[in-house]
């Protein structure tokens, strides 16, 4: 399997889901802002329950908040 | 930035202001067991003394950030900084223990004890650092 990363749409789905913050996605799945704005940027990637909570959050599924990418050579 | 990047940053500095004085000055100059003892003595209050402050400054300035308890993220970056300090550790141990003993004694060991300490505690807190700045995906 190719070498990849994680993305992920939550800048998108926050702004969708009401305009939500940084600290309040945080808040409700107990990370703090940093962690969520480390996520948005890609320098942190979620365990599995952090990334279900978060999609729960935002009233998604896991896969429309996260996405695999696959590096091209 | 995150609370524990920013306590990481107090600590590294502190930690690499005041031992490297003592390291400096010590290795430079031939002092006696009483000097070396008050001299270690005085760095280590002062080191304690600056991370007591600034981080109290710190906390009182951002008191939601410092009550937080560490979640997820925070506790991946602590995990690689100890993971990667424990192998520097090691290392500066086998050297101490084990290599130096053969060509010296007395305070030159208890001094590379401590060197080795510092060494390692500065490589867990820069990694904190460039964990929280370039990003972990562990």
């Amino acid at each position: 399997m190719g070498e990849g990363r994680v993305i992920n749409q939550l800048r998108t789905l926050r702004f969708l889901a009401g305009e939500m913050t940084q600290a309040e996605l945080g808040a409700k799945i107990g990370v703090t802002r940093q962690t969520i704005a480390a996520i948005e940027q890609g320098k942190y990637s979620p365990s599995l329950e952090a990334a279900f909570r978060i999609a729960l959050a935002l009233g998604k599924s896991l896969d429309e908040v996260f996405q695999w990418e696959t590096e091209k050579s | 930035m995150a609370w524990r990047e920013k306590t990481a940053w107090i600590t590294l500095v502190a930690m690499g202001v005041t031992y490297g004085v003592y390291f400096t000055l010590i290795s430079r100059q031939s002092l006696s067991t009483l000097s070396m003892l008050e001299l270690f003595a005085v760095v280590t209050v002062l080191q304690v003394i600056a991370v007591v402050t600034v981080t109290s400054v710190l906390a009182a300035l951002s008191s939601e950030e410092a009550r937080a308890k560490p979640d997820e993220r925070d506790r991946a970056v602590a995990r690689r900084g100890a993971s990667i300090a424990y192998f520097v550790l090691i290392v500066g141990v086998i050297t101490v223990g084990v290599v130096m003993p053969f060509r010296d004694s007395g305070w030159r060991l208890t001094n590379a004890t401590f060197f080795a300490l510092v060494i390692a505690e500065t490589v867990r807190y820069l990694t904190v650092v460039v964990s929280y700045r370039r990003g972990w995906h562990g």
